[in-house]
């Protein structure tokens, strides 16, 4: 039975056309989901369901629920609307939720103000809401503040006070894409329960092809504005039929090209490194706390190989990183690179520094935004030896600049004329302007839309034959772990407990923690995978690759 | 909470102890020889020798800065050199004017900016809002004693609604004393008003484009309700701030108010202390006014822990 | 870009009174220390634009001199709570948490409690009046609020990514702080430098109303209100002009402040998001 339908749904924010006649149907009880990559409109369908726009935006066209053009309604019978018959929730748990305001209060709040319920009933309701989202009052006092609890726990507040009235539909925008994976194999499982038991429609907004499959009964795959294309879940996957869906999911599963590589030997040694940090002390006269955020970790990466190191948040990936960056300071034990010892700080002699560089998650906060590309990229050079005259820069500078595909005239751009793919470009440029030997990649692409990521990766498999690179590749994403790396660490609460070849660890797990990681992680049934549709995937290219 | 509690308690005893040594270093041990400078150039040695035993000059800094704290401690202030009174006495008598005044006029200015800046910020954009903002920096930009001394011309010599200065104590009844404290009142306030409600509305306009303004929203609230029910406590964080602020620009802008309005209040005594160079004077009233901007700020801090569950746990 | 008109505005009223100042230093229509009892109290006529105050001096050139003293005091102490408050901030920035970071904020915290006004009491107390200490008054309490401004922004900055990767490039705190934070506060900086031009002028008008500040002859916007006040009652209009000067400079800097804030900011938001 239908429950929602839209149609020819036109939206703009100051004259710009942002989504443009859109036309679907929810029906009762359903899972429907909505993928694409940012900018694609997707968001914005569920704010205009809401009417929640923006202000400056227009809305034109149907949205039917129960037989009531939403349209149509004013702003007051729009606020009786949200809350009781469409809930919804949102990316950021962190910021989710009102800081000053007790868990218990906010989920009430929804139940207050659409009426009936007085503030006792309310609160007794609202503990039954938080026990529904596994937050039970006998381990999570309702008198908590957002601020006490977790960031997976935050959302289920959140859902909480989104299905507290059993709303007919509840709109879910990219609820676990800030979650780590376990915490997001919950939440969707979560979401699934108890769409089914409180018989509501779910519309489900992400990125992630796999966390789609997952989740949707049908999909909506949208490109700038539009839906391109609509059908079951299933028959979407075996049998995509507009190129962009086609495309999106060949991106996502994406394999640079095989490469033959020299092997060689060992480059970077760390053996049995602590980090520990001064915690600020919680009370006065309190003795020093500590908070040991790696204990014990060794390994070492070779020359030209791509060590992966894949943990959720808090594990100690970026610290490990800084340490061997000698920006950190260690406790105890050995970081060496090409045999020299690292030091942290001052000491640390600008000829080891130059043999290793890094590359960031944030192509927006990772270049200062006053200065031109040509001295961004040129800040290395600081790490020569000898200082070079301006036209060696400019020409050294250049060259790296061509190298990862961008233009001669660059140079004299700033940094906010570059989009998010264009930036990680020149972020690697000011990497390999000295020709280090080890590239640090922390989350390099993680925060790039998937067709982005796939030219990032194989512009960074270039580099990396070319030059004969070794990378560290951090990452909280197996799949492209998975894909572009020789080894991987698995390191879990500041320790690593597992580490192998890459086709072994992601085929034959042995610590149960990789295991649960793997499991957690939203994959497509490989049964879906058809030929057609998978270019390169689980072909093997694993071992084609594989090192020595 | 306790934690907290004894962590601000610490830092205010700390930060008083610093600001006694530094009133101290700079009333007595700068001049070189207290006594000589307060009798000025033509006084006799015996006369400056009488006054050094009289303030105790004969003895080492650190004890006359014992002396002193301890005495001001248990409320002892020293005797006036000029008034030939106690200090303590001169301070009461004249609190009873200035305290009540810098109340009067945050109280103004509180009843003033709050439903201001929350119109501002709710019809954001619109006449009123543009009205108000015009409206404040223009009372930003005048200075509270040519305002006072405009309102005395308008409404002490004109209109005749109010007295042009002066104040008969509160024995002639609270009426009374409050009328004679209005116009110093809303020259004090005006200023701090449209501070504050400037403040208000841009704490309230930054509250209101947060991530959980957006899900109070998907519940059902209205726009109105979530900026009383959700904005309005967040925003109290930098509002407390700059009323925190506040007092003491309060306490140092009745030094001059005092003075248009011939108010015998502290702001008049010390002002005649330094042209009298009564050193003990102006050292006492100063550490006074100084403990009431730490004490205000202390409790400024405290009301954070009550608005801020986020500041309740850590010290 | 369009330039905002409360920009335009602010800066059409500060670069008025800066002119009047600078104009002051080489001409005047009359001397203003000679006193001509004679033509005392005129009214504003051709001959005296502004008229004459209760010594006969022409009102426009002591306005004119009254903005030069307005402002160098001012200037002075923001330049002084700059020079002093923001290499303070940043060096706290640059080593937060540690033992100095601490010291420097409880100092600030110290300096707070200290209105300015009550600083140029302990000063004067001591010193005696003089327009050089009515500038260290309102220096001393800038050096804290420009300590807090710069380490707040300093801060956040700290966290970006691009410091990392100035540090990975092997560059020291110092430089970094020069070289990176610096070129990203300075807008910040200037505007609470505007703000703080403003509160200073109203401060240094405070301080010579009730004779703390430039002393007589020196003529400045404070000190003509306080002797306009005798004569309120039969010459409103003495009151009336150098209130209504300090009322212009206050609201053009304010507006001027505003102004930039709203017209860098935007700008600064596009280039980081």
């Amino acid at each position: 039975m239908t429950l929602l339908s839209v149609s020819g749904l036109n939206v703009s924010i100051n004259e710009e056309v942002i989504l443009k006649d859109v036309e679907f149907i929810i029906d009762q009880g359903e899972v429907f989901g909505f993928v694409g990559e940012s900018g694609s409109g997707k968001s914005m369908t569920a704010l205009a369901l809401m009417n929640l726009l923006p202000k400056g935006s227009d809305r034109t066209g149907q949205i039917i629920l129960d037989g009531k053009n939403l349209i149509d309604l004013s702003e007051r019978e729009m606020c009786s609307i949200r809350g009781r018959d469409i809930g919804m929730i949102f990316q950021e748990p962190m910021t989710a939720l009102n800081p000053v305001m007790t868990i218990g209060n906010q989920v009430a709040e929804t139940l207050i103000i659409h009426g009936g319920y007085s503030r006792s009933e309310a609160m007794t309701i609202a503990r039954e809401k938080l026990a529904r989202v596994e937050m039970p009052p006998n381990r999570f006092s309702p008198d908590l503040y957002p601020h006490e609890i977790s960031g997976g726990q935050r959302q289920r507040v959140c859902i909480a006070l989104a299905i507290a009235l059993r709303p007919k539909i509840l709109i879910a925008d990219e609820p676990t894409t800030a979650l780590d994976v376990s915490t997001q194999a919950q939440i969707l499982d979560l979401l699934k329960l108890l769409v089914k038991e409180e018989q509501m429609s779910l519309l489900f907004i992400t990125h992630d092809l796999a966390v789609i499959a997952r989740m949707a009964d049908r999909v909506a795959v949208m490109q700038t504005g539009r839906i391109v294309e609509m059908e079951t879940t299933r028959e979407l996957f075996q049998d995509m039929k507009h190129d962009y869906s086609k495309k999106l999911f060949a991106a996502s599963n994406y394999i640079p090209e095989t490469k033959t590589k020299t092997g060689g030997g060992s480059f970077l040694e760390v053996s049995d490194v602590y980090r520990a940090y001064k915690l600020p002390n919680r009370r006065i006269l309190d003795k020093q706390n500590y908070n040991v955020a790696i204990r014990g970790v060794s390994f070492s990466i070779r020359k030209g190989e791509s060590l992966g190191l894949v943990g959720e948040s808090g594990c100690g990936k970026s610290t490990l990183s800084r340490t061997i960056l000698g920006l950190d300071p260690l406790q105890k034990g050995r970081i060496t690179v090409d045999g020299v010892e690292v030091i942290s700080g001052r000491k640390m002699p600008h000829t080891l520094r130059k043999k290793m560089q890094v590359v960031f998650q944030d192509p927006f906060g990772s270049f200062n935004p006053r200065h031109k590309v040509g001295r961004l990229v040129a800040e290395p050079f600081h790490l020569l030896a000898e200082s070079l005259s301006a036209s060696e820069q400019r020409e050294r500078v250049v060259t790296a600049l061509l190298e990862v595909g961008l233009r001669e005239t660059d140079v004299d751009k700033y940094i906010h004329e570059f989009s998010g793919g264009q930036r990680q470009r020149i972020a690697i440029a000011r990497a390999m302007v000295i020709k280090p030997d080890l590239v640090i990649l922390d989350e390099a692409v993680s925060a790039l839309d998937v067709s982005i990521r796939a030219q990032i990766l194989d512009l960074l498999n270039e580099l990396q034959v070319q030059h004969n690179l070794s990378y560290l590749f951090i990452s909280h994403d197996l799949t492209v772990v998975r894909a572009v790396t020789d080894r991987v660490l698995v390191m879990q609460g500041g320790k690593i407990i597992e580490e192998g070849r890459t086709d072994r660890i992601f085929d034959h797990p042995q610590h149960d923690y990789t295991k649960r990681l793997l499991q957690a992680s939203p994959r497509i049934p490989t049964e879906w995978v058809t030929k057609e549709t998978n270019q390169g995937y689980h072909t093997g290219k694993l071992s084609e690759k594989e090192f020595r | 909470m306790l934690h907290y509690l004894l962590s601000r308690i610490i830092s205010l005893l700390l930060s008083l102890a610093v600001a006694s040594l530094v009133i101290f270093f700079v009333i007595e041990i700068i001049p070189g020889d207290p006594a000589s400078f307060m009798l000025g150039l033509n006084a006799s040695p015996e006369t400056i020798a009488s006054l050094k035993a009289e303030l105790g000059l004969d003895q080492t800094p650190l004890i006359r800065y014992f002396d002193w704290v301890s005495g001001l401690v248990v409320g002892d202030f020293g005797i006036s050199y000029t008034y030939k009174v106690p200090i303590s006495e001169l301070v009461v008598d004249r609190i009873q004017v200035s305290l009540p005044l810098a109340l009067y006029a945050l109280l103004l200015s509180t009843a003033i900016a709050f439903p201001v800046g929350l119109i501002a910020a709710s019809k954001r954009g619109g006449t009123a809002d543009f009205g108000i903002m015009g409206f404040t920096q223009l009372g930003i930009a005048v200075p509270n004693f040519w305002f006072a001394m405009l309102l005395v011309l308008f409404f002490a010599i004109n209109l005749r609604w109010f007295s042009a200065g002066g104040f008969s104590g509160w024995d002639a009844g609270f009426w009374y004393g409050i009328k004679s404290l209005t116009l110093p009142a809303i020259a004090l306030a005006l200023t701090q008003a449209s501070i504050l409600a400037r403040v208000m509305r841009s704490a309230l306009i930054d509250t209101l484009s947060q991530d959980y303004i957006r899900t109070a929203r998907a519940k059902g609230l209205s726009q109105r309700r979530v900026l009383i029910k959700h904005a309005l406590r967040n925003a109290m964080i930098p509002v407390l701030t700059i009323l925190g602020l506040q007092f003491s620009f309060l306490l140092a802008g009745a030094i001059i108010i005092e003075n248009v309005f011939f108010l015998p209040g502290l702001g008049r005594l010390i002002f005649q202390a330094i042209i009298q160079r009564d050193l003990i004077v102006v050292e006492s009233v100063v550490m006074l006014m100084v403990f009431a901007v730490i004490v205000v700020n202390f409790l400024v801090d405290l009301t954070y822990a009550m608005v801020d569950p986020r500041l309740r746990r850590s010290g | 870009m369009r330039i905002p008109t409360q920009l335009l505005f602010g800066a059409f009223l500060s670069i008025f009174f800066l002119v009047l100042a600078l104009v002051s230093l080489i001409w005047t229509p009359y001397p203003v220390e000679v006193l001509n009892i004679s033509e005392k109290l005129k009214s504003p006529e051709w001959k005296y634009i502004l008229g004459t105050d209760h010594f006969g001096r022409d009102i426009l050139s002591m306005i004119m001199i009254g903005a030069r003293t307005s402002i160098s005091v001012a200037l002075v102490a923001v330049g002084i709570g700059m020079l002093v408050g923001v290499p303070l901030g940043l060096a706290a920035a640059a080593n937060r948490r540690s033992i100095f970071d601490d010291l420097i904020m409880r100092s600030n915290d110290l300096v707070f409690a200290f209105p300015s006004l009550v600083i140029a009491i302990l000063i004067t107390a001591v010193f005696g009046p003089s327009a050089f200490n009515a500038i260290l008054a309102i220096g001393i309490f800038n050096i804290p609020v420009f300590a807090r401004v710069s380490r707040g922004a300093a801060l956040s900055l700290w966290t970006l990514e691009f410091i990392m990767a100035a540090r990975v490039a092997g560059k020291g705190k110092t430089r970094i702080s020069v070289e990176h934070i610096l070129p990203n506060i300075i807008n910040l900086l200037l505007v609470q430098g505007t703000i703080q031009f403003s509160l200073g002028i109203l401060a240094e008008a405070g301080l010579s109303y009730i004779g703390l500040g430039a002393q007589p002859p020196t003529p400045s916007w404070g000190r003509m209100l306080a002797d306009a006040q005798t004569l309120i009652y039969t010459n409103p209009r003495l009151a009336f002009i150098p209130g209504l000067a300090i009322v212009a400079m206050v609201l053009g800097l304010n507006m001027l402040g505003d102004g930039l804030r709203d017209y860098l900011d935007p700008r600064l938001r596009k280039v980081r998001q």
